[in-house]
């Protein structure tokens, strides 16, 4: 399994800001951590001392806090499930559990909305190490008392905890909290209702970089894929999903609803949305588009009908173009509206029969007057455009001869379409790697 | 996707198809590793045609096993030692680790059996032959040079397809094999009991279930790769299916034939290569025998480390140093160890390793087999692939005939 992707200088500094606020670096709650795995099927007992049932998991409540707090306890009393609120426990600790009361509720259990088992969905389950960057499986998960209640705030990935629930009577049940991560650089995936995200872990999340998560999520089966998805803000989650490998963003979207598909598709770049949608087949195609705002779809559409051996089909049709007479201010403003998507490097200039004229740097811009119009700009060298048309291996060969970093896509009359940056290029040029079991150097490596 | 993609898409594939075999060829190859050809040999000898259904029955549950092992792999991206511990908890996950790691541990010390019978054909000591072994896999796939020499292994095992002409030669009553194969039908005895769980057993190998599954999450083949895994699979198993049918007609027309009804060492189990190759048979077969256990013994200790990082949880693979991986490495050395130290005891009966190692195999394919019966009709990890009810049925009756021939081994065990 390769999952040991380099961190780059620039998230590894990022993760190491905010280390101090996690909990586990406190001594009180490291002298305090009780664990999960030693704790289920110990005897709750009433104020009295009475045995009442043996506990069989935990519950926790997963909303925008970082630690989740114990929400109630699942005890089996006379062949029932029943559930005990969180509220109800008077102490908690790795040799007893004591309740308030003796009143015992016989219902069974019910899953509620944003509630998790701890025993069943999180236990021995696969979990995100945010801060270590791989899919790892908890061995043991920590309570501690913190802000009034009892949190999760641990989670063990040890191979000797692991061993401790095997043979307790051979190894110490005492945590070790040097191999415990803080359940804030964790993200866990496995609930049969939701997601249990953490503000925090959603925060660690988003100082990945993208091909970071792109790895995660390659790494990840349908519906913890999915889950995944869900934890991130949109555009890092379209931003990652740009990363990854074609069959993989396939698969991973055949798995999602239309209507989440939708969304980040047209948050993605439209040339990498429209050859994934391309792949789908027409009938998922048509259901995600149909999902989306109707002038991107249309875009979409448009880009799909290209062949991907031509120009036109790898193409981006995200353009900033300007008139010849618009000032040199407002073509800056537009550059501004857009900065988030990544076109940065300049505007393209039409002239009153919508023409591709030139394209103009940034630079060039904030260096001009900005009263001026842009067609005081316009000079040599002209930008190079080529037809929707061209064959992929024209393409490549214009881009030689002119050592620029995108290239303009015009149609029949000169107006301009789209553009193709580098780095299209080199996705549409890598996709002809043979594929299959030809992925890898060895049987196993 | 244009017409021009999808045929160029379908040719890359093809070709990445015959260049690499994938992993059910690979499992498949290295299932006719020495216990199998053994317990073929065995089969034949011993009960002509007779018990060739046993055979046909062993080929359709490793077909049956192998797809739902890659399904499971494609689908949860989870090993399957893993698995087991995240649906089961942490004593099933390790008791499931412990059966294929002594089943792994078995299938080994025969691989290490397999080449010292095939040195004494050249008349080599079993003292030479078994630790030279052990330091050539481990050079090759500790330096990662396994790929080359894996293509080496699969030349060299694929002499064992000279059995398929062999088997002609003999000119074997080919309607007593027709019948052999539909007719159930066996001596109540503990010797077929023995013959029928260890092939079973060697053909339906753990560590070819675990093997294709941990392949197809390590090398992320996805949905779309389903298809082509399938094939490579029934590829894959019916080679090993029809090189064990003519091992076993082979024998048959000869071997049992002229009534030697029992093989005890490896030079009489390369008799039945005589027909064909004169006086050259048994280095033929003792070629046969190294490469065969070569290539198994390349990958069990590798797939059995795979496995036991599985169950931790801590992602290990081969570019990982000692220090990243101690446990990964711990395995591979020490079932390569164990295996090999077994074999160089002296007056250790080498056919006998070969045999009892595949009914072990037999033994633990049970509780494995049952998990991955529950994991196949589990909704929540398999998805829109969970099993159906026919399909489970099958499966079902797979492990009950199993389960049948094992707890008949332990009758016949506590009865005689």
């Amino acid at each position: 399994m390769k999952q040991t992707p380099v961190a780059s200088i620039n998230t590894v500094a990022k993760r190491l800001v905010g280390r101090g606020n996690l909990v586990i670096t406190r001594k009180s709650v490291r002298d305090s951590l009780v664990s999960v795995a030693a704790l289920i099927g110990c005897q709750v007992r009433d104020p009295n001392g009475k045995a009442i049932g043996k506990l069989v998991d935990i519950v926790v409540r997963h909303g925008e806090e970082t630690y989740p707090p114990v929400s109630g306890l699942i005890v089996k009393v006379a062949n029932h499930k029943s559930f005990i609120n969180g509220a109800r426990i008077s102490k908690l600790t790795q040799k007893e559990i004591t309740l308030s009361s003796t009143k015992i509720n016989l219902e069974n259990y019910q899953r509620r909305p944003g509630e998790s088992l701890l025993d069943a969905d999180v236990l021995d389950h696969q979990i995100v190490d945010v801060d270590g960057l791989q899919v790892v499986r908890s061995s043991d998960l920590y309570l501690a008392p913190l802000d009034k209640e009892i949190r999760v705030v641990g989670v063990d990935i040890s191979f000797v905890s692991f061993l401790r629930r095997l043979f307790p009577a051979l190894i110490a049940r005492r945590p070790t909290p040097e191999h415990v991560l803080d359940w804030a650089m964790v993200a866990s995936l496995t609930d049969s209702t939701g997601v249990v995200r953490t503000s925090s872990s959603k925060s660690a999340l988003s100082q990945l970089r993208p091909a970071d998560i792109a790895d995660l999520i390659e790494d990840l089966a349908g519906r913890e894929q999915g889950a995944l998805i869900e934890m991130l803000d949109p555009d890092l989650a379209a931003d990652a999903l740009e990363e990854m490998e074609d069959d993989e963003l396939e698969s991973l979207l055949r798995g999602l609803p239309a209507e989440r598909s939708a969304q980040l598709l047209a948050r993605m770049e439209p040339d990498e949305s429209a050859e994934v949608l391309r792949d789908l087949g027409s009938e998922h195609r048509e259901s995600i588009l149909s999902a989306m705002e109707k002038s991107v779809a249309k875009q979409l559409r448009e880009l799909v009908s290209f062949d991907e051996d031509l120009a036109g089909g790898i193409m981006t049709t995200h353009l900033l173009v300007v008139k010849e007479t618009d000032t040199v201010a407002s073509a800056l403003k537009l550059l501004v509206e857009n900065k988030e998507r990544d076109s940065s490097d300049g505007v393209v200039v039409v002239d009153a029969k919508g023409q591709l004229v030139d394209h103009i740097q940034t630079v060039e811009l904030i260096a001009a007057k900005s009263s001026s119009t842009v067609l005081d700009l316009v000079a040599k060298p002209f930008p190079t455009s080529v037809q929707i048309d061209t064959p992929i291996a024209e393409v490549v060969e214009e881009f030689s001869n002119n050592r620029g970093s995108s290239i303009i896509v015009v149609d029949e009359k000169n107006k301009p379409i789209g553009r193709i940056l580098s780095d299209d290029l080199v996705d549409a040029l890598s996709r002809s790697r043979p594929r299959g079991f030809s992925k890898g150097s060895g049987v196993l490596s | 996707m244009s017409i021009n993609k999808m045929v160029a898409k379908r040719k890359i594939r093809l070709a990445a198809f015959l260049a690499v075999m994938g992993p059910g060829v690979i499992a498949g190859l290295a299932d006719d590793d020495p216990a199998g050809i053994t317990t073929y040999s065995q089969l034949g000898t011993q009960f002509g045609y007779r018990m060739l259904w046993t055979l046909v029955i062993a080929t359709a549950a490793l077909i049956i096993f192998q797809d739902l092992g890659s399904r499971i792999g494609v689908v949860t991206r989870q090993g399957l030692i893993g698995l087991v511990r995240q649906k089961y908890g942490a004593r099933a996950g390790s008791f499931s680790a412990v059966s294929l790691i002594l089943a792994n541990l078995g299938t080994m010390t025969a691989e290490f059996a397999g080449v010292a019978a095939a040195g004494q054909l050249f008349g080599i000591s079993r003292y030479v032959t078994v630790p030279l072994t052990g330091l050539v896999i481990s050079y090759l796939v500790l330096r990662g040079t396994f790929k080359k020499a894996e293509r080496v292994f699969f030349a060299l095992s694929a002499v064992f397809l000279a059995y398929i002409i062999a088997g002609f030669m003999a000119h074997p009553n080919w309607s007593s094999a027709f019948k052999g194969m539909v007719t159930p039908s066996m001596p109540l005895n503990h010797q077929a009991i023995n013959i029928a769980t260890a092939t079973l057993g060697t053909t339906l190998a753990p560590w070819g279930l675990a093997f294709i599954q941990s392949y197809a999450v390590d090398k992320r083949l996805t949905r779309d790769d389903l298809k082509l895994l399938r094939a490579d699979v029934w590829v894959g198993s019916l080679l090993t299916g029809v090189i064990g049918f003519f091992v076993v007609i082979t024998c048959a027309a000869t071997l049992n034939k002229e009534h030697i009804f029992s093989i005890t060492d490896a030079s009489q189990a390369a008799v039945a290569l005589k027909p064909l190759a004169g006086s050259l048979a048994k280095y033929i077969f003792a070629i046969g025998i190294i490469g065969a256990a070569l290539l198994a013994a390349s990958i069990l200790p590798l797939s059995t480390a795979y496995s036991v990082s599985d169950l931790t949880g801590s992602p290990a693979a081969l570019d990982d140093n000692f220090q990243e991986a101690p446990l990964f490495y711990s395995t591979f050395a020490a079932i390569t160890i164990i295996g090999g130290g077994l074999i160089m005891i002296p007056g250790v009966s080498l056919v006998w390793i070969l045999i009892s190692s595949q009914i072990l195999n037999a033994i633990l394919l049970l509780p494995l087999l049952s998990y991955m019966y529950g994991i196949a009709k589990d909704k929540k990890l398999m998805g829109e692939f969970v099993a159906k009810r026919s399909s489970l049925n099958i499966y079902g009756l797979v492990i009950a005939l199993v389960g049948v021939c094992v707890i008949a081994q332990f009758w016949f065990l506590f009865h005689n």
